[in-house]
């Protein structure tokens, strides 16, 4: 039996799992795989490597073994994600979404605004557990040298935060949870224009960023509330850099007050566009 | 692909017959045969099984060989060698195949692909004949030879099919096995004549020619749809999203799927797993609980319960409840609402409650068995083209190809599901929520709540995520409704309904759908209502 045939099905097979799984491979390595889904789904993704790897391997197997009744459409499964992710297509833009701003608050350890008006027992409760902001406390609770270490940006001395546009993220969550303690620090951060016309004020606005929660279906623009005299003159999704002072403000939503810090802007220049999206945990 | 067509003009064409014992094979090559369509060619018949009827050529064109199955079995060098002979000593045109009924259509694949033969013939059309009468039943006794032939053919005739129903059943039953075949009546020969002498496309090469024509078609379609407006970057942006998200966890659930297909013997569960309802209910959470999946990995695991006989009330307990109530996505909600404990602890208490609840609604429904499409056959082998018997298979390395096998079947399957879910859904997100959001300005509490649980349904969010997407939503909805939408958003959607139908008929699903539906709503309203939440 030296003759053998070739089997085309399992070699089809074997070129979609290689392509996906180097595909895979390749969005992680190249850090590409951000543009869809946060970092924490990089151990699945080469999990996802791995698995289409070993199934390659083991069509290698079955090569030699010929078939009658040859089957293609189920390679549809993994070619067709994988030509749409080689054909070219661009990131998203604030543009794009449809989605509704979600308040740096979303993100982090603090809820604030939510239930309906008309039966106030539906509102989630507004503060966080007594022993969860204990457990907060302790977590942020570290010796004032160690602390610019671990926040990039942080000049205690100067009172001042600059945030770069990687710490963008981290930063957002750091001042909401720890409110109290950047009150009156001079702020620079880079974001692009954001008003959201049904809720802001003619003199407000958020340099925002797309902050992704889990994939890019859900992407929304993230940022600190900005006070600003002349915000309507700032046109709608140009990037700028703005410098200003952080206050908290005690806001109104729904009968339910809370604070909220803000930054009062003091100059704001021009940026040029960044890249990647901002995630939060 | 010039390696696929070789010299295969100058090789002689072979046609296959196959069907069970008495199923009406020979009778059919003597009809078939015998018309004065073939006078003219020399034909060489090959029995592998002596029924009650014998082959006769009118003609004299036809020359027979035939083998009994024992020589089938035992010499199949043999049999190599004399069919080798008769083909040099007739030079015949077309050879026809009487295949044996209870021997794995895979034999012949080796006899005729991987010998000498191959060389001089090939396989051109391999039909199957059925007697409408006796194949279901047939099929769910018999073991895997059969339906594996029915896998293997291109087209099946039909004998003896008294009634539309019977057809359309026996339609059904052969479309769970080979999904696509096309099924005809005895006496249509010209659709015969059709379906044996069309040269289709080889599938490889077509599956090139949709490759290159979605590409083509990407950069035709592209620059139309953004011209009109159609945000055609979001929504491949939203689809990459979702399937790199969901792929993972398919992974994860098709491979423990096949897990407890392969390595789990049925007696092994029929014995240690609780007789009680009750109990299994709480092993089931218990289950889902211990599970990190999303719906994604749920609903192959739950097919592959119901294949191995755990009461359905259970499995679909077990299907509802993993993916609101296992850790990644307590965390998920935790995070997303701010840790936020009520909402946390609701949107467990609500899954486990609902997902018992639909449970029980099936506690009195009809047999298992209806359940799956394949019916019975389906528990006897796997629906997906591995044909050998999971129990049959004794030694470990054979258990562990036949596993690597069987969940890469089962994720082509139910994967083809998942792709056209998620590109539904994300043209849903793209374009859809707009239309929700501002139906909401008027509504009352039940209002809200149907509106977000249609939401949760239509957008096909993976459970790991909703939790964050529920919370933009926050400012607009009443708290029961973001509930709503986050207990019954993870149990159904397109992506799931979708998933489901790869193993269950549409009667099932749909009441499935209905009963989740109502059950969570009454459950939240009231609820809700009474200021429970």
């Amino acid at each position: 039996m030296q003759a053998k045939t070739f089997n085309p099905q399992v070699f089809l097979e074997f070129i979609c799992y290689l392509a996906f799984g180097g595909l895979m491979y390749y969005l992680v390595s190249s850090g590409k795989y951000l543009n869809y889904v946060t970092p924490r789904m990089k151990p699945y993704l080469y999990f996802t490597g791995v698995v289409m790897a070993i199934w390659a391997c083991t069509g290698l197997f079955r090569l030699f073994r010929p078939q009658h009744k040859i089957r293609s459409a189920h390679c549809f499964v993994l070619t067709i994600p994988v030509l749409f992710l080689l054909l070219p297509h661009g990131p998203l833009s604030t543009a794009d979404l449809s989605s509704n701003y979600v308040g740096g608050n979303a993100l982090t350890g603090v809820t604030s605004n939510t239930g309906s008006a008309d039966d106030p027992s539906n509102s989630i409760d507004t503060s966080i557990p007594e022993e969860e902001y204990d457990a907060l406390e302790e977590e942020y609770e570290v010796p004032e040298e160690e602390y610019s270490a671990i926040l990039p940006g942080l000049d205690e001395e100067n009172k001042t935060i600059t945030v770069s546009d990687d710490t963008f993220g981290m930063w957002l969550s750091e001042i909401y949870v720890n409110m109290p303690r950047f009150e009156g620090y001079k702020i620079t951060m880079t974001g692009f224009v954001f008003k959201d016309v049904d809720s802001f004020k003619e003199d407000e606005f958020v340099p925002a960023r797309l902050a992704m929660s889990c994939c890019v279906a859900d992407l929304a623009p993230t940022g600190l509330l900005c006070k600003y005299d002349k915000a309507s003159e700032l046109k709608t999704d140009s990037w700028v850099k703005v410098e200003g002072t952080l206050h908290i403000v005690k806001c109104q939503y729904n009968d339910i007050e809370y604070d909220d810090p803000q930054i009062f802007v003091t100059k704001i220049t021009p940026a040029e566009e960044v890249e990647g999206y901002v995630y939060p945990y | 692909m010039a390696f696929l067509m070789g010299s295969d003009i100058m090789k002689i064409p072979v046609y296959v017959v196959t069907g069970f014992l008495d199923g009406g094979k020979t009778t059919f090559l003597n009809n078939l045969l015998n018309k004065k369509d073939w006078k003219e060619i020399s034909i060489l018949v090959i029995q592998f099984e002596s029924g009650e009827e014998d082959f006769h050529g009118r003609h004299n064109n036809c020359h027979k060989i035939s083998f009994p199955k024992k020589t089938l079995e035992q010499q199949q060098k043999q049999i190599i060698d004399e069919i080798l002979q008769n083909i040099q000593e007739h030079e015949p045109d077309e050879i026809w195949i009487e295949w044996n009924g209870v021997v794995p259509f895979s034999q012949l694949q080796l006899l005729f692909l991987n010998s000498p033969l191959h060389r001089l013939c090939k396989i051109q059309k391999v039909l199957h004949i059925a007697d409408a009468e006796k194949i279901e039943n047939i099929l769910g006794r018999t073991g895997s030879a059969l339906p594996e032939q029915i896998a293997n053919s291109d087209f099946a005739v039909i004998r003896g099919a008294r009634s539309k129903t019977a057809y359309k059943r026996i339609r059904r039953v052969m479309g769970g096995i080979n999904p696509g075949i096309n099924l005809y009546e005895a006496r249509a020969y010209n659709d015969l004549y059709k379906q044996l002498f069309s040269g289709k496309g080889h599938p490889v090469n077509v599956f090139f020619q949709v490759t290159v024509l979605i590409i083509a078609l990407y950069f035709i379609v592209k620059p139309a749809m953004d011209a009109l407006k159609i945000p055609t970057n979001t929504i491949i942006n939203v689809f990459l999203g979702i399937i790199l998200q969901a792929v993972p966890f398919l992974l994860i659930g098709v491979l423990l799927s096949s897990a407890i297909q392969i390595f789990i013997p049925k007696e092994t569960i029929e014995r240690r797993f609780p007789k009680s309802i009750g109990l299994g209910m709480l092993v089931a959470i218990l289950g889902g609980f211990c599970l990190p999946v999303c719906d994604c990995a749920s609903i192959p695991i739950f097919r592959s319960l119901v294949k191995k006989g755990i009461p359905l009330p259970v499995a679909i307990t077990f299907m509802t409840a993993t993916p609101v109530i296992n850790p990644v996505v307590i965390l998920s909600t935790y995070y997303a609402f701010g840790g936020n404990m009520a909402i946390v602890i609701n949107r467990i208490c609500f899954g486990i409650i609902v997902s018992v609840l639909i449970g029980l609604t099936f506690a009195n429904s009809s047999a298992q068995s209806h359940v799956l499409t394949g019916g019975a056959l389906d528990r006897l082998m796997c629906s997906c083209g591995c044909y050998e018997d999971a129990e049959s298979v004794t030694t470990f390395t054979g258990k562990i190809g036949l596993f690597l096998r069987h969940s890469q079947a089962e994720f082509f399957s139910v994967g083809k599901y998942l792709v056209i879910g998620t590109f539904i859904s994300s043209i849903f997100q793209t374009i859809g929520t707009g239309i929700f959001t501002s139906s909401q300005s008027s509504a009352n509490l039940a209002l809200s709540i149907f509106i977000m649980m249609v939401m949760a349904f239509v957008l096909s969010l993976c459970s790991s995520s909703d939790a964050v997407i529920a919370r933009s939503f926050s400012n607009q909805f009443p708290i029961g409704a973001i509930m709503g939408f986050l207990v019954f958003g993870p149990m159904m959607d397109i992506k799931n309904v979708m998933m489901l139908s790869s193993g269950f008929s549409k009667g099932f699903i749909v009441k499935l759908l209905l009963r989740a539906f109502i059950i969570c709503f009454i459950l939240v309203f009231l609820f809700s209502s009474l200021g429970g939440i």
